[in-house]
Order: structure tokens, then sequence, then C-alpha cells
């Protein structure tokens, strides 16, 4: 297993390189002189030329590349022009929150999607479908449903009007209630992607492995039903699933971004949209690195759990 | 598939590369497509016919008329300088209807050349074009949008490149991998031996025969576009004020969730609309497709 490990990880460094080339050429490739375009038109000369040489644009472009591979590789990804700090402690602080709501997202549509499709598929192999085409259509259609757009209307059916649940506030960490309450509206919204996808995957899953002759077999055998399900069908149903997860979580990152700043949540979105409209670029470079980064580890993750649930498989 | 082209091919002078389009016959007898055309030719159609149509001015202010909810003389109410919201939702189709079919047809057609490229030439073509596909596919999709916004700016022909840019590589690869499978085929070493040279073979039969997948992914990619364009709106990156979207119209409403609910409730529910037709037409396609392929 660590030979596959190693072997995988050695075939992601071109892209890691690429993906940390690709972030470095965006801030290069502003239209026009990006240290005017972040110090402001109306800014003095002086103040232009002292942005110029703080994000060391005056440099040759390979030397300027090279410590920004180094410094990246060390984590050093400079300091916010707007506060001063270093990016990656606005990123270790931030990371926490975002990284709570991504996974209780994941889990919970996970609890929810799994049974519904395990359920659906089960019931229209024995001739009941109804359930299965009506949970295909919802499933459709919430999957449709902008994330941001359902985040308003929760928050206005379930914080505003009727004061359920919080819209605004800190994170108490140390108040699992609390928290929970807090986070619930963000993560109901977050889970309504992975959930449809999730549900739509186990059910084609499921559905297939239950026409397996072995399904078939454990059957003649008089193996109870609940057993063939649990026992059989789900184990040999969870690779396509997982894989599925594992590209969810993109999806997930990138709606964690704007539901974040719904929800006023001190995440990693939150930075990144503030760095933007303040134009603090190495703040956003950094989180763009970092967001990039997690994706690339998850499906990593998710490969190397591919070879842990399905021995068959081998890289 | 090329079992079905190949009459049509037949019909038509050998001297002229056509591709044929006999897909589009197959789509019309579908029921799920049939449906989702219902719905989405109507919006595009009033979009297009916007200005035309006898309902208010999206942009004259009213302010005697200030968040009034959904009326007779007002059927989606109005905001809080008066404008009526169903004009600028229609305002707002167009831009972002003009979005999501200019993505698609951008991330389609790039990623039919270079995927073709990059499957039927040399296996550095392929390294190359593959390595570069990866490096942006590293990226979860809506944070490479915000990325490019970033760089480019806001505005419409910003926010179209950068969509596009976070689809072109998915639909590289699904038109590399067909293409990949089509040049095993006979029919291809076929029209070798027949001296045919390669260019002909890629458009006269590599193509034709990928075009209908690319239909069902064209479609969904427009819906995917019109949803990032909105996030993209809604954040304040993508298309701002006073050009209307429905994402800064939904925006718009935020700061008024309580007393005037119809300004971002409204933009949302067209954008659900739009996002099923659009599924459903690729739906419609994907399901002509299956019974061909099977035979």
């Amino acid at each position: 297993m660590t030979g596959s490990l190693a072997r995988k990880s050695l075939q992601l460094i071109p892209t890691v390189l690429g993906v940390m080339t690709l972030v470095f050429l965006m801030l290069r490739l502003l239209p026009g002189d990006a240290a005017s375009y972040i110090a402001g038109e109306n800014a003095p000369q002086a103040a232009i030329d002292a942005m110029r040489e703080s994000l060391g644009l005056n440099k040759p472009l390979e030397e300027q590349y090279f410590s920004f591979i180094t410094n990246t590789l060390q984590l050093d990804f400079g300091r916010s022009i707007v506060n001063g700090r270093p990016v990656i402690d606005m990123i270790k602080s931030a990371l926490p929150t975002t990284l709570l709501i991504g996974f209780v997202s994941l889990i919970f549509s996970f609890l929810i999607a799994v049974p519904l499709g395990a359920i659906a598929a089960y019931l229209a192999s024995k001739g009941k479908g109804a359930f299965d085409q009506g949970l295909t259509m919802v499933v459709m259609v919430i999957d449709m449903v902008p994330g941001f757009w359902l985040a308003l209307v929760l928050l206005l059916l379930l914080s505003l009007q009727t004061q359920l649940l919080p819209a605004t506030g800190p994170l108490e960490w140390g108040d699992p209630v609390s928290l929970a309450k807090r986070i619930a509206l963000p993560v109901i919204v977050l889970s309504v992607g992975p959930l449809a996808t999730i549900a739509r995957i186990t059910r084609t899953a499921v559905l297939e492995v239950l026409n397996e002759d072995y399904i078939r077999m454990a059957r003649a055998m008089g193996t109870p039903d609940r057993s063939v399900l649990f026992q059989h069908a789900l184990r040999n149903a969870a690779l396509p699933v997982v894989t599925i997860a594992g590209l969810g979580f993109g999806r997930l990152l990138g709606g964690t971004v704007i539901i974040e700043s719904i929800f006023a949540l001190p995440g990693m979105g939150t930075i990144l949209i503030n760095g933007i409209n303040g134009r603090d670029y190495p703040v956003v470079q950094g989180l763009v690195l970092m967001y990039a980064s997690m994706f690339v580890f998850v499906n990593l993750a998710t490969d190397l759990i591919y070879t842990k649930v399905d021995p068959r498989v081998k890289f | 598939m090329s079992v079905v082209s190949t009459p049509a091919n037949l019909r038509i002078p050998a001297s002229l590369p056509l591709p044929d389009f006999s897909g589009l016959r197959r789509l019309m007898g579908h029921q799920r497509s049939l449906i989702g055309l219902a719905i989405v030719l109507p919006i595009v159609v009033i979009a297009l016919a916007g200005p035309y149509l006898p309902i208010a001015d999206p942009l004259e202010t009213n302010p005697t008329v200030s968040l009034q909810g959904p009326s007779l003389d007002h059927p989606l109410g109005t905001d809080k300088i008066g404008r009526d919201v169903l004009s600028r939702i229609i305002a707002g189709a167009r831009t972002s209807l003009f979005v999501g079919f200019s993505v698609a047809t951008i991330a389609v057609g790039a990623g039919i050349v270079l995927g073709t490229l990059s499957g039927f030439l040399s296996k550095w073509v392929d390294t190359a074009v593959m390595s570069v596909v990866d490096v942006f596919l590293a990226f979860p999709g809506l944070l490479l949008a915000i990325a490019m916004v970033a760089v480019f700016g806001a505005g419409t022909w910003q926010v179209i490149l950068a969509i596009a840019i976070s689809d072109i590589p998915r639909a590289i690869r699904l038109q590399r991998s067909m293409v990949l499978g089509l040049k095993t085929r006979p029919f291809i070493d076929a029209a070798r031996m027949a001296h045919a040279p390669s260019w002909w073979i890629l458009v006269r039969h590599v193509v034709p025969s990928t075009i209908a997948p690319m239909l069902v992914v064209a479609s969904i990619y427009a819906a995917n576009a019109i949803l990032v364009e909105a996030s993209l709106s809604f954040l304040g990156l993508g298309i701002t004020p006073p050009e209307p979207s429905w994402g800064n119209l939904i925006k718009d409403g935020q700061q008024y969730l309580q007393t005037g609910w119809w300004i971002s409730t409204f933009p949302g529910i067209a954008i659900l609309i739009i996002s099923i037709g659009l599924h459903l037409v690729s739906d419609g396609i994907r399901e002509r497709l299956d019974p061909m392929m099977r035979s």
C-alpha cells in the first residue's frame, strides 16, 4: 500500500507544480501593471513603486518564479496588503471553520443519501418502482437549486421569520449545542448538492449490484434480504459511491465560498472574497493555492480508499 | 453511431466534408427533450423580445410604489426604488442566457478541437494537452471561475471567459476519450485504406460521431454556466449593476429579505426553471443515444 501511495504522490508532482505555476501567472496576467492596479490608480508614484518592490515584481521573472515556488513549499504566502498579517496565519485561523462545515455537510449528506438511494434501488428491484422514480425526480430538481438562493430562502424561513436558528454571531467552539445551531443552516444548504449526487449514484450502484449473480445465489440460499443488502450489496456498491463523493468534495469546496459569506462565517471563503474585493493579491494567491491543494489531497485520499475498499483494484 | 451515420454520408457528394445532422431529427422525437424545449424556448423568446413587450421599463424607478408585493400592476412585485421585478427578471434573462449559451458554445467548441487533436495525434501532443488539462482540473470549478474573474475583472465577456475556462478541460477530456475509442474502429482503417487524408477522416467521420454526446454535455454546461454566473454576480464579482443579471437581482433583494421577499425569490425560481429545462433537453438527447449505442 505504501508503494502505491508513493507512486500516486509522485504522479501528482507535475500537477501540483502546474497548479503553483498557474497561480503564479495569474497575478502577472493582470491587465496593465499589477502594482498600480493593486495600489490604486490614484496612488502616488512612490506608493506604486513601493508596492512593486514589496511584491517582488522588479526582479527578473525566473527569480520571481523560483522564490515563489520555494516560499510556497515552505507555506510562506507573504503578507496581506490590507492588514499586514502573514497570509498563512489568516488561513490557519479560518481553516477550522471551513473544514468544520465542509465535513459535517459531507457526513450529513452521506447519512441521508445512502439509505435513500439504497432503499430506492431495493424497492425498484422488487418491482415497487414508485419510490425510486419519485426520488430520482426530486433529487434531480433539488440538485439544480442555486445554493445561495436556497440559503437566502432558508435564512428567511428558519431564522428571520421564526427565530429558530441564528443567522449571525461567533462560532462558539466550546458549546456544542450553540455551535450546532450556528452551523445548521450552512450545513443544510451545503449538503443538498452532495446529497443529490450520492443518492443517485448509490441507487444506480446498488441496483446494478442487486442484479448480479452472487446476490441471486445468496437469496437462493435463503439469506434474509436485510443481510443481502448490508453484507453484500452495499459493500460492492461502495466503490463508485466513494469515487463520486471524492469528486463532489470539489463542488462542496466551491459552495463553502458563497455560503460562508451569506452566513457571515469566518472561514476561508470570506477571506477570499474580502481579498478579491480589496485587491489583496497575496491573500487571494495563498487561498487559491490552499483550495487547490485540499482538492488534490482529497482526490488522492479517494484513490487510496478505492484500493482499500476493493482489494482487486491496484495502481 | 458510425453504423447510423454512414447512409447519410453516401447521399452527400464525396467532395464536401460536411458533417451529418441526423442527430437533430432524433432529438425531436423524444418526450423529455420536448418538455425541456417547451421550457427553454419560450424563455429564450421572451428574453429576446423583452424590450418590445408591453411591460414596465426595467430601469424605470418609481419610489411611490417601492417594495410592493405581487399585484396586478406588478405581477412579481417591485423593489426598493420601485422598479418592476418581472421586467428586471426578463432583462436579466437576456444577460444570463447569453452567458450560458456563450459558455456552452465556447467550451464545446474548444473541447471538440483540442480533444480531437489530443486523441488523434501523437502521444506527445496528447501528454502535453492532458498535463495542462489536469492542472486546470485540480481546481474546484467555481473556485477557478472566481480566480479567473479576479484576474480578468468584472463584466460580461470576462465572466463568459472565466466560466468557459473551467468547463473547457472537462470538454477536452470527454472528446479525447471518445476520439480514442473511435480511433481503433474498423471504419477508420477502411478510410485510411482508401487513402483518405487524416484531416478528412477527422472532419468527415470522427467528429460527427462525437457531436451528439457533446450536445448532451453542452446543454449541461449552459445550465451550469447560468448558475455560476449567478453565483459570481451575487458575490459582486461577475456582472455588476446597472446591468441586470439574475445573480445580482438576488443580491439586490438580500437586504430586503423580510420586507420584500419577492425581489430575491423570483429570480432564483427563474434560474431553477431554466436549469430544469436545459437538463431535460440534455437527458432527452442522452436517452436517444443509448439505444443507438447498444445497437
